[in-house]
């Protein structure tokens, strides 16, 4: 046995420079019921952070905060010194920095792949139409379906739908890219492809904040792991840490049942 | 373990495959009849049953129809076409008629060829749809359009299906053949011709110069999304200021149109309908958007019209605008006339439905997508023209088109107003000195029937051939 104290303190981040995101003190209800509870989080710039924790914990409601799906209630959320406020124009500020992925793709049905990836640069970053497809098939290649960028989402499987939503998140050129349990909906065949495809991103640089029960992605790619509980930060530390050597009760219990 | 359909089945395999022959489905007709027809004893029994009293049927029908004496149709014939438009203005109708059939097949030529190309372009299969592709979905209007004319009793009538018909299909052929410049832009083909029959109709001042408007300042703008400009002051002042010269030019020309109190007959239930339905939808979009809207004002006051006009019965609406309406214009205005007080109510009324199903069709399309479209940074409006719009309009074609079908149908009521349509010209024509009494109803309800019919039916066709295209890679 080393350290008996638990860390819980999600605040200290790896990466380089400065943190990226910020988030101070937030709450967050759902009526009267109260889904975060005074998170405090970091994560810096090139940080893999991967979020776990029991089903109903507030993973999802924590990352969707951050681009304001939802609304946090109290405390405050900085993305890339943008402070996220009820002002419009700072929410599409940050939305533009941050990309998200979810666990069911989301792709645009009624839009063909190359459509699907171009549509945002086109919309907002107001790029020419020339320009984005040519960004657009340069990504596809980097998820390597470059072929299937005539097609419409429902021709595709699961798995090359998802990497198609990591295309189109990575179109947008973020800065981060939140990560909603990307492989839960896929069959076990292709949970692979999107994983490698989401190691090579960690690999190359892209800050990225990932709600997974990949055990393996998050040994192998995580900088820190934080596992969360009933809406709390309960312990945090690197994957090593947590692997071999987890000190609350909670975080054993959950392990124990997942691994 | 060399199960070959396992070993097929890999990673990254997409999931349409395309087997090099496709098991044909198509069986023999002999061997057809033998599979759906009598394929057991009962199954046997109940088509014998159904021959025989399809064959009586018929035989009565046919009996019916040959017996029957169609003098009260021939003479009515323009009755049931336009009303009472006077002869020698006769030319308007069948130019506008000739027009919107040559815009139609240019355009729609254009159109599908320009679809044909872009699919060629990203490697869709995709091949030319043939004269026989275009008469099965053409069918009905033309069976119809030959069943009309077969009734006249002078030739020009005859030159004029006939040359309608041959245009249908022969300026399609044009269309897809028009250089690429004009081929991108069909459907403002389609709308320019459409507007010149519209304008033989009803002069070139008022409504029309209106509507040309703003047909070109769309051009307009789509011109300048294509040239790549973007200059704000550019891309909103110059539509407006196209649109505008339109307006004053076409006014100023001033052709005289034929006042359309006059307009009756099945011109006027085609009209009619697609007035209902080209204004209607835009309305009902905006009510169903609004109704969704979180400011109260807004969403109440769509709300009320729209529970109001779907609450009440049509005939009481008719009733409501000849005897309320007018009082909400100034006295002598042209808004007082008939036609136009019609015409204001069926958008109302089909706004309110459209609106309905719209709202149906935005509830249909899952959360997720608007949140990915959040997500990327996208604005509201945005996100409501380019994502969720499209897939809620598309969930509910066949409710749109059931409703555009009952639109037409219900315009018949437009009789209580003192509307001349064609359902009306099915008594008017029993009143006259020559039939009077002689009961010939069977006979001219027979022919509007028939006429309702066929538009209806393609008119659904028309709807599940939409669907099916729609539907082609999605989902
Ligand atoms: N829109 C909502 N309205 C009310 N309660 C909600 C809403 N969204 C989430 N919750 C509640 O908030 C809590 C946290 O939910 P969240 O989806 O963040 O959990 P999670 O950790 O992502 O779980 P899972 O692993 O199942 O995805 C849950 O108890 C959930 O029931
Ligand atoms: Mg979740």
């Amino acid at each position: 046995m080393t350290d008996a104290t638990v860390n819980a303190d999600a605040t200290a981040f790896a990466g380089t420079g400065e943190a990226i995101i910020k988030v101070e003190n937030m709450d967050k209800f759902f009526g009267d019921f109260q889904a975060l509870k005074n998170i405090n989080m970091n994560v810096g710039h090139k940080e893999v952070v991967v979020v776990i924790g029991p089903s109903g914990s507030g993973k999802s409601t924590l990352i969707r905060c951050i681009n304001r799906l939802e609304q946090h209630d109290a405390g405050r959320i900085v993305v890339d010194g943008i402070e996220l406020s009820d002002d419009i124009r700072n929410i599409q500020e940050i939305r533009k920095e941050t990309g998200m992925v979810f666990q069911s793709f989301n792709l645009f049905p009624h839009l063909s792949i190359i459509d699907n990836i171009t549509l945002a640069p086109r919309q907002v970053r107001r790029m020419p139409k020339a320009e984005a497809e040519e960004l657009a098939m340069e990504l596809l290649t980097r998820v390597k379906i470059p072929e299937q960028a005539q097609k419409f989402p429902g021709q595709l499987s699961g798995g090359q739908q998802q990497r198609v939503a990591i295309a189109r998140a990575l179109a947008m050129r973020p800065k981060v890219i939140l990560f909603d349990e990307p492989t839960s909906a896929l069959d076990p065949e292709m949970i692979k492809e999107v994983l490698d495809t989401m190691k090579d991103l960690a690999n190359e640089g892209m800050t990225m904040i990932c709600v997974t029960h990949e055990m393996g992605f998050a040994r192998e790619v995580a900088d820190r792991v934080v596992f969360m509980a009933d809406g709390e930060v309960v312990e945090v530390g690197t994957p090593d840490h947590f692997f071999d050597n987890p000190q609350e009760a909670r975080t054993r219990l959950f392990l124990s049942q997942i691994l | 373990m060399t199960d070959p359909l396992i070993t097929a089945t890999g990673d990254g395999v997409p999931l349409v495959v395309e087997p090099n022959t496709p098991p044909s489905k198509k069986l023999p007709p002999g061997e057809w009849v033998k599979a759906n027809l009598f394929s057991n004893w009962y199954n046997s029994l109940v088509t014998l049953v159904m021959a025989v009293i399809l064959i009586y049927l018929a035989r009565f029908l046919i009996g019916w129809a040959i017996g029957v004496e169609w003098q009260i149709t021939r003479t009515n014939l323009r009755n049931f076409m336009v009303g009472g438009f006077p002869a020698d203005e006769l030319w308007r109708p069948w130019a506008a008629s000739l027009l919107i059939i040559a815009g139609a097949s240019l355009g729609f030529g254009a159109m599908s060829r320009a679809e044909h190309e872009t699919d060629v372009r990203n490697g869709i299969p995709s091949t030319k749809p043939t004269q026989l592709d275009l008469f099965r979905r053409f069918w009905p209007i033309v069976l119809l359009s030959i069943f009309f004319v077969s009734f006249a009793r002078t030739t020009p009538p005859f030159i004029g299906v006939a040359v309608g018909i041959v245009g249908l299909f022969a300026l399609r052929e044009v269309g897809w053949r028009l250089p690429a410049v004009i081929r991108d832009r069909g459907v403002f083909v389609f709308a320019a011709f459409l507007l010149a029959g519209f304008g033989c109709l009803a002069g070139t001042g008022g409504l029309l110069a209106i509507v040309a408007g703003i047909i070109v300042a769309v051009l307009v703008s789509t011109e300048l999304g294509r040239a790549g400009i973007t200059t704000r002051a550019v891309v909103i002042a110059g539509p407006i200021a196209a649109g505008l010269v339109t307006y004053f030019v076409l006014s100023a020309i001033g052709l005289e149109g034929f006042g359309w109190d006059d307009w009756g007959g099945f011109h006027i239930t085609i009209f009619a309908t697609a007035v209902g339905i080209a204004t209607g939808l835009p309305f009902g979009i905006l009510l169903a958007i609004g109704r969704r809207s979180n400011l109260p004002v807004i969403k109440t006051a769509c709300v009320i019209f729209i529970e109001f006009v779907r609450g009440v019965p049509l005939i009481t609406l008719l009733l409501f605008s000849s005897f309320m309406l007018p009082l909400f214009f100034p006295a002598g205005s042209d808004t007082r006339s008939g036609l136009t007080r019609a015409m204001i109510l069926i958008t109302a009324f089909s706004a309110a439905y459209f609106a309905e199903i719209v709202r149906g069709g935005l509830q249909s399309v899952p959360k997720g997508q608007t949140e990915a479209a959040q997500a990327s940074g996208m604005s509201p409006g945005a996100i409501q023209r380019l994502i969720v719009m499209p897939q809620a309009l598309r969930n509910v074609i066949p409710a749109m088109v059931g409703q555009a079908i009952a639109l037409f149908k219900d315009t018949s009521l437009l009789a209580i107003i003192g509307i001349a349509d064609f359902f009306q010209y099915g008594e008017i024509s029993n009143t006259q000195q020559d039939f009077l009494g002689k009961g010939l109803q069977p006979v001219t309800y027979t022919f509007i029937a028939l006429g309702y019919w066929a538009v209806a039916y393609w008119m659904s066709r028309e709807s599940r051939r939409l669907e099916m295209k729609l539907r082609v890679g999605v989902r």
